[in-house]
């Protein structure tokens, strides 16, 4: 029988209601990020370079696209033969049959998935995050404090802790009391979702957890608490470096934008911890004369020829000639006509925006697109949406197709 | 649809581009910036749905296996057949070492044998093109001809350009007359693109004939020689094509992506073209960057100025620096207040500060792989 020492689990089922129409179509974890990849390449890159080399991934809203996306695992060489990675939906069986009711319910359901592997470990991720880490890592540690569950945190600033499940914890890094969004943090330590549980207590856990009625469920919620209450060894394992998550369309623009600032907050050309991705095998990207390009990143297959400054361009974009985007997100396969003016957007795929048309330059009190998930001005162009030659488009919209 | 009838046979052959193809096979060598001049074919190939491709190899073979593995970005990762590379058989040579295509085809003569397929696409050349070759395939059954060979009216060249081909010369029927292999004054503008499609078996008698005789090559010893007594036809290619074999040619085809019909023509005329992928980021533009009429691929760092250029992914160009009219390959590096103009960067230069190199446009100035100046 195969023995995996860890084997990772990526909840990916959520449905993002907070991005939008960017999630009307496809599951949070496959929205578009950072010029070529998508949420999901960040934890499946991380668990390749970590080596783990079995990953489940749970999924429940709008399946298709990232189960299209995921395949067989190949771009994140996790097209093994033993091991790999597996998308992991809801299913019927002979008694039960029901969708994933919480974080700790979707696990519970894929006891069987893990049972096929003998884990001494398993590794718990959520499918919306943007982080580089070394799970290899926090699992020697996990190991070497003999802990039930190790669960990673990092030092948020204090006037935001009050946003995040806070770990209190004693000088070894013990947690010693969990708080979800407390009003008066005692500690600054937040969780990111991370967990690593020895197999046999996750197990034990779950099992008991979904015998409650009244749970709902819910790592954060139900599992963590509980096992705190019993006087579980719990673990903290500090993680310093880059953490975004990018549940708002506000923080999805913020993160993309880490990545072209001066010096980015984030850097994507690592070579020894490259993201992969599924690639679109798309020719080199053409930069026209009229273009002028600073501050941005562009990928294959664009055709630019206009100016571009502090955005991501993804691939297959078209920028025509005498156009300006400015502090913008394009994903794959947008087509932006000439002399067009883009500030402060988040343009969907394949969107077309017409020539001379005006997308978030100047605000208006009778903006028929408002939407009240575009804060800060930000403008949200869904997916195949069209926008008119010459049309206006104001701060704070949201356009749907 | 996948075409289970026909195989195909791409040749590694031997035209050099010193010093871009010291280290490498020519088909190897990189294009189009994230490309390597065997994706054309392997990708054409690939398109028309043939799943049985073999890659002879005559030397430097290191790289095209690099490149090709297990066949994977093309789809050609298979249980059946896929994507081989086959490297030279010395006790099937004449002589011990390699003097021909016949000596590569008859190191071969295992892998055509227990391959079923009835016909073969036989690829000696190194162009790039981006041919429908299931198309071709139907002509050739259809014209029940023994030999198809795909050939492109080079009208308007120059006569020293039309010597670096094979030149037909085609009745009306598009029967082949004659064959004249790299004229110095060429009678026709038709250029044969080194693509043959026959029977399998057709081929096997062909290479087993010549290596009995001790003959060496495909089209003087072979086609040449038997063109009264076989049906040798050709079929016109009408898109984008250019055999790559000198620096010249080598320059002028790269220089020629920035030229939007020739891109969209080799790009996106019927078969999609794949290359190995390297998961490289977006290329970043930094906030004094300058970059004009260029082809960008991937991982690359740009602040200075790149005006009429190639880069290939990974290309470092820093502030102040000034490349224009060059191609530049992977990883290399430009420091600050470079000025570079008609140069061909193998991977991995690395020019430091403030030096200047100028080519010509007849004449580039190519350097190869890993130097430091």
């Amino acid at each position: 029988m195969i023995s995996k020492n860890c084997v990772a689990m990526i909840l990916a089922g959520g449905q993002g209601s907070r991005l939008g129409a960017l999630t009307k179509n496809v599951a949070k974890p496959a929205v578009p990020f950072g010029g070529k990849y998508r949420i999901i390449d960040f934890p499946l890159s991380n668990c390749v370079h970590s080596g783990i080399d079995t990953v489940g991934v749970l999924t429940q809203y709008q399946p298709l696209e990232l189960n299209r996306y995921i395949g067989n695992g190949s771009p994140w060489d996790l097209d093994r033969s033993h091991g790999g990675a597996y998308v992991l939906p809801p299913y019927q069986s002979a008694k039960a049959g029901e969708w994933y009711k919480g974080t700790a319910n979707a696990i519970y359901q894929n006891l069987g998935f893990l049972e096929g592997f003998n884990p001494e470990n398993v590794l718990i991720l959520s499918g919306d995050h943007i982080y580089k880490m070394h799970y290899g890592e926090m699992l020697k540690a996990h190991n070497e404090s003999d802990a039930a569950v190790t669960i990673a945190v990092m030092p948020v600033p204090w006037e935001e802790a009050s946003r995040f499940g806070i770990m209190n914890v004693d000088e070894n890094g013990t947690i010693t009391e969990f708080e979800e969004k407390p009003a008066e943090p005692k500690s600054n330590l937040a969780s990111m979702g991370i967990y690593i549980f020895k197999y046999d207590v996750l197990k034990k856990y779950l099992e008991a957890d979904e015998r409650d009625p009244k749970s709902s469920n819910d790592f954060g919620k139900n599992i963590i608490p509980t096992m705190l209450e019993n006087g579980e060894k719990m673990v903290s394992f500090r993680f310093e470096g880059y953490w975004k998550d990018v549940g708002t369309i506000q923080s999805l623009w913020e993160a993309n934008m880490d990545l072209v600032d001066e010096p980015p907050k984030f850097d994507l050309a690592d070579r020894k911890w490259r993201i992969y991705s599924r690639n679109m095998a798309l020719a080199p990207h053409y930069v026209g004369t009229n273009a002028k390009i600073t501050n941005s990143t562009v990928t294959e297959g664009c055709f630019i020829d206009g100016e571009i400054n502090h955005s991501v361009i993804f691939g297959g974009v078209e920028l025509g000639e005498g156009s300006v985007v400015n502090n913008s997100v394009i994903m794959p396969g947008a087509k932006i006509g000439k002399n067009v003016v883009v500030e402060k957007a988040v343009i969907g795929v394949n969107a077309v925006i017409g020539d001379g048309a005006k997308v978030g330059v100047n605000s208006s009190d009778d903006n028929k697109y408002a939407s009240k998930l575009c804060s800060h001005d930000l403008v949200l162009i869904e997916g195949g949406a069209e926008v008119k030659v010459g049309e206006e488009i104001f701060k704070g919209s949201m356009v749907e197709a | 649809m996948r075409r289970d009838d026909t195989m195909g046979i791409i040749l590694a052959n031997n035209d050099r581009i010193p010093p871009i193809t010291d280290i490498r096979a020519n088909l190897a060598l990189p294009i189009a910036g994230r490309y390597r001049i065997i994706d054309f074919v392997i990708s054409c190939m690939a398109g028309a749905g043939i799943t049985n491709i073999g890659v002879a190899t005559e030397s430097n073979y290191s790289s095209l296996m690099d490149h090709i593995k297990s066949g994977k970005p093309w789809d050609l990762d298979r249980k059946n057949w896929g994507l081989n590379i086959l490297p030279p058989n010395v006790e099937k040579m004449t002589s011990g070492t390699i003097k021909g295509d016949i000596d590569m085809l008859s190191g071969i003569s295992d892998f055509l044998q227990r391959s079923p397929q009835t016909y073969v696409i036989l690829s000696l050349g190194n162009s790039i093109y981006n041919v429908d070759f299931a198309e071709l395939i139907e002509k050739h059954i259809e014209s029940q001809a023994d030999i198809t060979v795909l050939y492109k009216d080079m009208k308007g060249n120059d006569e020293r350009e039309l010597s670096r081909f094979t030149m037909l010369e085609l009745a009306d029927d598009n029967r082949v007359v004659d064959i004249e292999v790299k004229p110095y004054y060429p009678k026709t503008t038709m250029a044969s693109m080194d693509i043959y499609v026959m029977e399998k078996a057709l081929l096997e008698s062909i290479i087993d004939e010549c290596s009995a005789r001790g003959d060496r090559d495909f089209v003087k010893d072979a086609l040449v020689k038997k063109m009264s007594g076989l049906m040798i036809y050709g079929y016109e290619y009408t898109g984008y094509t250019d055999k790559i074999d000198t620096l010249a040619s080598y320059y002028r085809n790269n220089m020629n992506f920035l030229n939007k019909e020739i891109r969209e023509d080799l790009f996106t005329r019927k078969c999609q073209i794949y290359t190995k992928t390297k998961d490289q980021s977006p290329t970043k533009y930094g906030d004094s960057a300058v970059v004009k009429n260029s082809f960008v691929s991937d991982g690359c760092t740009i602040e200075g100025t790149v005006i009429n250029c190639i880069l290939s992914r990974g290309v470092k160009v820093a502030k102040g620096a000034v490349i224009e009219n060059s191609i530049i390959m992977q990883d290399s590096v430009i420091e600050e207040d470079v000025e570079l103009s008609h140069v061909v960067f193998d991977k991995e230069v690395h020019i430091t500060k403030g030096r200047k190199l100028i080519g010509q446009d007849s004449y580039p100035l190519a350097i190869s792989k890993g130097k430091k100046i």
